[in-house]
């Protein structure tokens, strides 16, 4: 689906954000990005989307190679981002007018446009917000109408840049949601953030430093790899004593560290007199 | 003296259509030096009573007296020092030196006064030296953050009111704020934060205000926000709860992670016995 080859790249003033990244992202993923500030998760972002080409190596986008000009509409089609701050990338003056933005330079008819709009409206519940100017959304909302406006392109695959990371824990929750809904329809879903405890579900991690990707795995390994604080990440405090109890000789499963309800079934189960 | 707000309701856009109350009959008292967290969901009224505090916003009706003083007055701004959630937003100067300066300027401050208040702010946020002479917007987000905090501590305050300071930020920037706040506490600052991360603020609290629309429904010591069993509860302390109400005899006061651990060896401990015993 996305696949890196060899990929640097250094930002004008020379400063290296990603070293030779060799990545292969395949269809229907759930991809979580993780790792400190600088460490090369935007920049990733932006090459993944094609919004920035790589100096060396290749970032091939379904087939695509985005230092080719020509596919560039086919690859902006293909694969859609929504960043931290949604305000910067809203253009319309209602909700519906922002979101048959994408629809309408792409040059589809206005029957389609408007089969693209409620799609897009729908998926993200914001169907009563439609003539709402964007500006007038709540933090969560604004969150969800941006990746309505991406969605109304129909991409196969989302990237998403800390979307969540100024929100309220309950909104953030939601977005959350809204994605991993997305991609049980079989969207290919690339999620970056600094919080560890929303990728508990993620298919794979990637954990960055310093431009490189240092650990590739499921969650559970990546959870309990011991680099993980040196690497400046801070694991979720459910992993952390879940961790501490197996020392002590008390093993709670992966699954039952999701949410402290889960977790606390567990310990009744082992530990409540019948 | 402390901060003293006396039946305070508050609406914005007042008079017209738009009329929506944010804040309703407020009684509440912060005494200096305390750690006061104020914990509600969006839309409770948090950012709106702190902006109360150093006259940002006047009450509709009812009092606020910050040391016995009104909250607009020039003496009591300096005593409230306020950092909000995007520090960006407040950095305006070329250099952090010129930044931090700018209130203890603004105050009247000799020149050589200043410069000692810039070195004490920067001492107290644990930023290096080199930083002075940087571009604010050059930073990271934790350096800004940082730098914002210090620019309200030059003016030496006696509160200071944050509004979600580590939001956005990595954990490693969200570590080095937590740790110059308890480190300004430490010196005598009252320290009153809005926050969401209950995670990273919870250890540091000793006060708990929690706001659900517009009204105050808990104050109190952090203890008996755990021992009443209020949400929202930082994940450790709300497994705990969920134990306590299952019916297993875990310590309400438990919400770190070796707390947890403790409480849970004990049972453990507890179970053994028991079954052997059978």
């Amino acid at each position: 689906m996305i696949r890196l080859e060899k990929v640097s790249y250094s930002y004008p003033d020379g400063t290296p954000a990603l070293k030779n990244i060799n990545l292969d992202i395949k269809k229907g993923e759930f991809i979580g990005v993780i790792g400190k500030n600088g460490s090369g998760k935007s920049t990733l972002a932006l090459l993944i989307s094609g919004l920035l080409r790589p100096q060396t190596g290749r970032v091939m986008i379904g087939g695509m190679d985005t230092c080719d000009p020509s596919k560039l509409k086919e690859i902006r089609k293909f694969v859609g981002i929504v960043f931290q701050n949604p305000e910067t990338q809203f253009v319309g003056r209602t909700v519906e007018e922002d979101l048959a933005f994408g629809p309408e330079n792409l040059c589809l008819p206005p029957v389609e446009i408007r089969k693209c709009v409620d799609m897009a409206l729908a998926e993200t519940k914001l169907e009563k917000y439609r003539y709402r100017s964007p500006k007038t959304l709540s933090g969560g909302q604004r969150q969800c109408a941006a990746l309505a406006g991406v969605l109304a392109m129909k991409p196969e695959c989302l990237i998403f840049d800390e979307v969540s990371s100024m929100l309220d824990p309950e909104s953030g929750m939601a977005v959350l949601e809204t994605i991993k809904k997305l991609h049980k329809k079989g969207k290919t879903i690339v999620y970056i953030t600094h919080n560890l405890e929303e990728l508990h579900d993620a298919d794979r991690i990637l954990v960055m430093e310093k431009g490189r990707v240092r650990l590739d795995g499921d969650p559970e390994s990546v959870f309990s790899d011991t680099s993980l604080q040196s690497l400046g990440l801070a694991l979720p405090s459910l992993t952390e004593l879940a961790m501490k109890l197996r020392m002590h000789g008390v093993t709670i499963p992966w699954e039952k560290t999701s949410s402290p309800q889960n977790f606390a079934e567990e310990i009744c189960r082992l530990f409540l007199k019948t | 003296m402390p901060i003293i707000l006396e039946n305070v309701s508050f609406s914005y856009s007042r008079k017209t259509p738009l009329e929506t109350p944010a804040l309703r009959n407020i009684n509440l008292r912060i005494e200096k030096g305390e750690f006061v967290g104020i914990l509600g969901e969006k839309g409770a009224g948090k950012s709106t009573l702190a902006k109360l505090f150093n006259g940002l916003l006047k009450p509709e009706t009812g009092k606020i007296l910050v040391d016995g003083l009104d909250p607009s007055s020039k003496e009591a701004k300096r005593r409230i020092g306020m950092v909000f959630q995007q520090a960006a937003d407040q950095l305006f100067c070329k250099t952090v030196y010129q930044e931090i300066a700018f209130g203890p300027l603004n105050f009247g401050c000799s020149k050589k006064e200043t410069e000692e208040r810039v070195y004490e702010a920067i001492e107290a946020v644990s930023l290096d030296q080199t930083i002075l002479t940087r571009d604010p917007f050059s930073l990271s987000g934790g350096e800004m953050q940082r730098v914002a905090l210090a620019s309200a501590l030059a003016l030496r305050p006696d509160y200071l009111v944050l509004d979600e300071p580590i939001t956005g930020l990595d954990p490693a920037g969200k570590k080095e704020i937590l740790e110059a706040l308890k480190k300004i506490k430490e010196r005598g600052t009252a320290v009153i934060t809005v926050t969401h991360n209950l995670k990273g603020f919870f250890p540091l609290l000793e006060t708990i205000v929690l706001m659900k629309e517009g009204k105050i429904v808990f104050q109190g010591s952090r203890e008996s926000y755990l021992e009443k069993g209020c949400i929202p509860l930082p994940p450790i302390a709300s497994m705990m709860k969920e134990l306590r109400a299952r019916g297993l005899p875990v310590n309400p006061a438990a919400f770190t992670v070796e707390d947890a651990l403790e409480e849970i060896l004990k049972l453990k401990s507890a179970f053994e016995k028991e079954n052997n015993g059978n």
